[in-house]
């Protein structure tokens, strides 16, 4: 048994070994940050208690946002010809909330009690909700995903029973998706008076939601084009560009909701006299308006290396909001600004590494892209006489 | 917008900007009765520099904690209910629930907690009016029984601010006509008055509605919201499907073919849509048959 397993590890290309040395050094640092404490190991201070942290966080749940969207268009809408899209695209909400999760619990100075938001409620509080909703969506998750990890093995069984269930399952994991998502915007609302006017709104949550609705379906369309060069595994043609079809129009309500309530609060002259903060406000728009228009051109959408460009455009648009909001255009007190340390750059970057060796490794050993499309091979590998003979 | 009211019990500090002389005993004393490093005490000073030209210099200073605040923005975020707002006006924080979410520092408009970074495992530093000294028969906090000049007072809120007002209109001239934490984030419990604009002492200029209250616009929505997207996706989805059934049954009832019954809906409309993917491989379509 034990000599099948080194065999096997054995087997692994040389990406995984890179990927999991990048993993173990991270980890090491992040075991470290936890003996040491925040005050040795990062840059956050009185002025600037969250850091990158909370903004890879934010765009995280963001880009796992597809797993919700995703099961409401199947399941919901019934539109199961995109069918083929949910598992991988779980796998990578699954994955992204395990990462936010570890990333979390770094961030509790008293990662000790990090069970403490179950037995000791505040209602009131965003971060409380955000949390109960991510353990319990993380559940649902695994749920969905459990009939791929199950195929193969001796409880496949279980599958008939889990599948019963998976409308009701999914209904809760799209309103508990919609809660948490549209919290994290929620979040910024008490925080008033050290967040700039450009992105303090009563309406966060609702950006916050929307937004995650362009980031999730990025996300599935990028991981589609990038799964095709890595895994040789694709989504169909038109599945990609139906799903792509959607992004203009969730684009447009969310851009005409900014600056429209901009506008409302009598904010928009901010847009163009607020130094920095213009600046980074206008590259946040920039970036999204240029994918709203890639995708509303049918060709874009059926075309891999464009629909890639799109889709990096929406998840960077959204990325420099989530790090605006938590970090850029958070007022510096007395001056004082934040810039993170290089323990938590390196925990980071040893946490990414772990999502992508995990993803990895379950979509080797595990039937993830089962309805997905095989890449068609150039002709160089085909032997070119039988083929001529025909 | 308040969601506490007064009880008439609660109790509150009077700060005078005029009378700090920045010795800082009050540092030592809150360090001393709070057992906290001087570098985390809960009280520091805010003050404005040298300003003027020689010879006419002044130097004007205050201490500084929390304020108290009616409807604490703190309290509204803390993720585990650690800070509370009793009966007694006094914002207290229990330090076996805190998790170091650090929440609080952010959501406070006056940036008053403190964390104790250098921990391994810190928590947060926030003045409680050394309730503990209340509760033992002291009367009054360590800070306000130490100022040598009676910069701090301490007593009944109500009276406290009767105090403020009565010090500015029996001394024109001499205090702004302004008392800081009246109305700054929905009226605090501690009250400054101040010689020289509060903007000078470096005091943030907060809104006369607290944050707290915004917040709770949102959050108490939440379990409509929830409601309200749960009916409405399983309105969607049983909508559909039965449209679906209905089709595929007069489908079936056209071509006198067997169709999948209404409990195999889900079936069905995979079913139809099978042939619109024509490039699925077989692996997906043995599944999905």
């Amino acid at each position: 048994m034990l000599k099948k397993i080194i065999d096997e590890v054995k087997s692994l290309s040389i990406g995984y070994y890179i990927l999991a040395v990048i993993a173990a050094a991270g980890l090491s640092v992040a075991g470290y940050r936890l003996y040491a404490g925040l005050g040795t190991t990062t840059n956050l201070s009185k002025a600037f208690p969250w850091g990158v942290w909370i903004s890879f966080d934010l765009s995280t749940v963001a880009f796992s946002g597809g797993a919700f969207t995703l099961a409401a268009l199947v399941y919901v809408f019934h539109l199961h010809e995109l069918h083929s899209a949910v598992r991988p695209t779980v796998l990578v909400g699954l994955i992204g909330y395990a990462s936010v999760l570890l990333i979390l619990f770094m961030d509790l100075g008293r990662w000790d009690r990090f069970y403490h938001f179950l037995i000791y409620p505040n209602l009131n509080s965003a971060l409380f909700e955000v949390s109960w909703c991510i353990m319990l969506y993380s559940t649902i998750l695994i749920y969905e995903l459990s009939p791929v990890l199950l195929k193969n093995s001796r409880w496949s069984g279980a599958i008939k029973i889990i599948e019963k269930w998976t409308i009701p399952m999914v209904i809760a994991g799209v309103t508990l998706s919609t809660l948490h998502q549209s919290s994290l915007g929620t979040l910024f609302i008490v925080m008033s008076p050290r967040l700039h006017a450009l992105w303090h709104s009563m309406l966060l949550p609702v950006f916050f939601l929307i937004s995650s609705l362009a980031a999730g379906l990025a996300m599935v369309i990028a991981g589609a084009i990038l799964s095709y060069w890595i895994f040789k595994r694709t989504l169909a043609e038109n599945v990609q560009a139906e799903l792509a079809w959607f992004i203009p129009w969730i684009l447009s309500i969310y851009l005409v909701l900014k600056v429209g309530e901009l506008e409302i609060t009598d904010e928009l002259h901010l847009l163009f006299s607020s130094g920095k903060y213009s600046t980074l406000y206008l590259t946040e728009l920039a970036l999204l308006v240029v994918p709203l228009i890639l995708f509303a051109i049918k060709r874009v959408r059926h075309s891999r290396g464009w629909s890639l460009t799109g889709a990096a455009f929406v998840l960077a648009g959204v990325v420099l909001n989530r790090f605006n909001a938590s970090w850029f255009a958070i007022k510096p007190v007395a001056g004082e600004m934040y810039s993170p340390s290089w323990m938590e750059v390196a925990i980071l970057i040893g946490v990414l590494a772990t999502a992508v060796l995990a993803y990895s490794l379950i979509a080797h050993y595990f039937p993830l892209f089962e309805e997905t499309v095989p890449v068609e091979r150039p002709p160089k590998r085909q032997p070119s006489l039988a083929q001529t003979g025909d | 917008m308040s969601e506490t009211t007064s009880n008439g019990n609660e109790y509150g500090f009077l700060i005078d900007a005029s009378r700090c002389i920045d010795c800082r005993a009050c540092l030592v004393a809150c360090s001393v009765e709070n057992e906290v490093p001087m570098e985390t005490t809960r009280i520091w000073i805010q003050e404005t520099g040298v300003q003027g030209e020689f010879p006419n210099l002044a130097r004007f200073s205050a201490p500084y904690h929390c304020m108290h605040c009616d409807d604490p923005s703190c309290v509204s975020a803390c993720t585990v209910g650690a800070l509370q707002k009793g009966d007694d006006g006094i914002v207290t924080y229990d330090q076996d629930r805190c998790i170091g979410c650090r929440y609080c520092m952010y959501a406070c408009p006056f940036q008053v907690p403190n964390y104790e970074w250098k921990e391994q495992l810190p928590l947060i530093v926030k003045c409680d009016m050394c309730v503990s000294r209340l509760s033992d028969g002291h009367s009054i906090p360590a800070c306000a029984a130490t100022c040598p000049t009676d910069a701090i007072i301490f007593g009944k809120k109500s009276d406290m601010l009767a105090e403020a007002h009565r010090r500015i209109d029996q001394n024109p001239g001499k205090f702004m006509n302004h008392v800081y934490g009246e109305t700054e984030n929905g009226g605090t419990a501690t009250f400054y008055i101040s010689p020289v604009p509060f903007a000078e002492l470096g005091f943030p200029a907060a809104d006369e509605a607290s944050p707290a209250y915004f917040n709770r616009l949102v959050t108490h929505g939440t379990p409509t919201v929830a409601g309200a997207v749960a009916v409405g996706l399983s309105s969607v989805y049983l909508t559909i499907k039965h449209h679906a059934e209905a089709t595929a049954q007069g489908v079936g009832a056209a071509h006198g073919q067997n169709q999948a019954g209404p409990n195999e809906a889900e079936g069905a409309v995979v079913g139809t849509a099978v042939p619109q993917n024509p490039d699925l491989p077989q692996a997906a379509q043995g599944q999905e048959a």
